[in-house]
């Protein structure tokens, strides 16, 4: 996975956070647990995709 | 004598190429801490959510039928509202019996900043004076203003000349 990649990922993650985010929100002030539920785990999902990206471009960056 | 001490000793812009530089700066504020900001950043965005999932999960919110009586019908005629609280005291809720002879309950607590929506009889529909929200009084969805979600529908039903508030319904339509 290339740097540029990397990077690429990362933001796309930081602007899919954002929205999940609201949505989870919205969801739940409509009473609609399911999909607070289901909006909650797709954010912890793209986090840890975040996370994973960090390390790899670290690797990357820092050899 | 300060003046003099504070000038740099030439004027030649070739020596003075690097006083632009600021070394502290440039360690501090780089594309590489910019790209760990904005990943700590993604990061604290998606574990936020998480405090909503577990107050889903330990809220207890209401799901048995709960059933209040409001006013007779006869002491609401057709173009006027009533105010009322349900399913509990802090939560206030508005009655309206429609022009039409409908009876349209919601809970009048604006989706926007939660201020008092009333009934503007004259064009049949709820406002919420502060910042000018408007919503349809026949299925309390926004239709002007900063509102962004529906009234949460109160059910009602009428049983032997009196109005009962049975359920309500946060998002609906």
């Amino acid at each position: 996975m290339g740097n540029k990649i990397c990077w690429i990922v990362i933001l796309l993650t930081l602007a899919i956070n954002v929205m999940l985010l609201q949505w989870t929100i919205n969801a739940y002030l409509g009473h609609e647990f399911e999909r607070v539920f289901l909006y909650s785990l797709l954010a912890c999902g793209s986090a840890s995709v975040t996370l994973i990206t960090v390390l790899i471009w670290r690797k990357k960056e820092y050899q | 004598m300060k003046d003099k001490r504070n000038k740099p000793y030439t004027e030649s812009d070739m020596v003075n190429l690097v006083n632009n530089v600021n070394r502290q700066e440039d360690l501090r504020y780089n594309r590489r801490s910019f790209l760990k900001a904005a990943a700590g950043t993604s990061i604290a965005l998606g574990l936020s959510t998480l405090p909503f999932s577990v107050k889903a999960m330990v809220d207890t919110f209401e799901d048995e039928e709960n059933r209040q009586e409001i006013t007779k019908l006869a002491d609401l005629p057709k173009g006027s509202s009533i105010e009322f609280h349900y399913p509990t005291e802090e939560e206030s809720a508005l009655l309206v019996h429609t022009k039409a002879g409908e009876l349209k309950a919601y809970n009048n607590a604006c989706t926007h900043l939660m201020c008092p929506v009333f009934y503007e009889e004259k064009d049949e529909v709820l406002l919420c004076p502060c910042h000018k929200g408007y919503f349809d009084l026949n299925n309390g969805h926004p239709i002007a203003g900063p509102p962004q979600r529906e009234l949460p529908m109160i059910e009602v039903e009428v049983k032997n000349g009196t109005v009962y508030a049975v359920d309500r319904k946060y998002r609906h339509g």
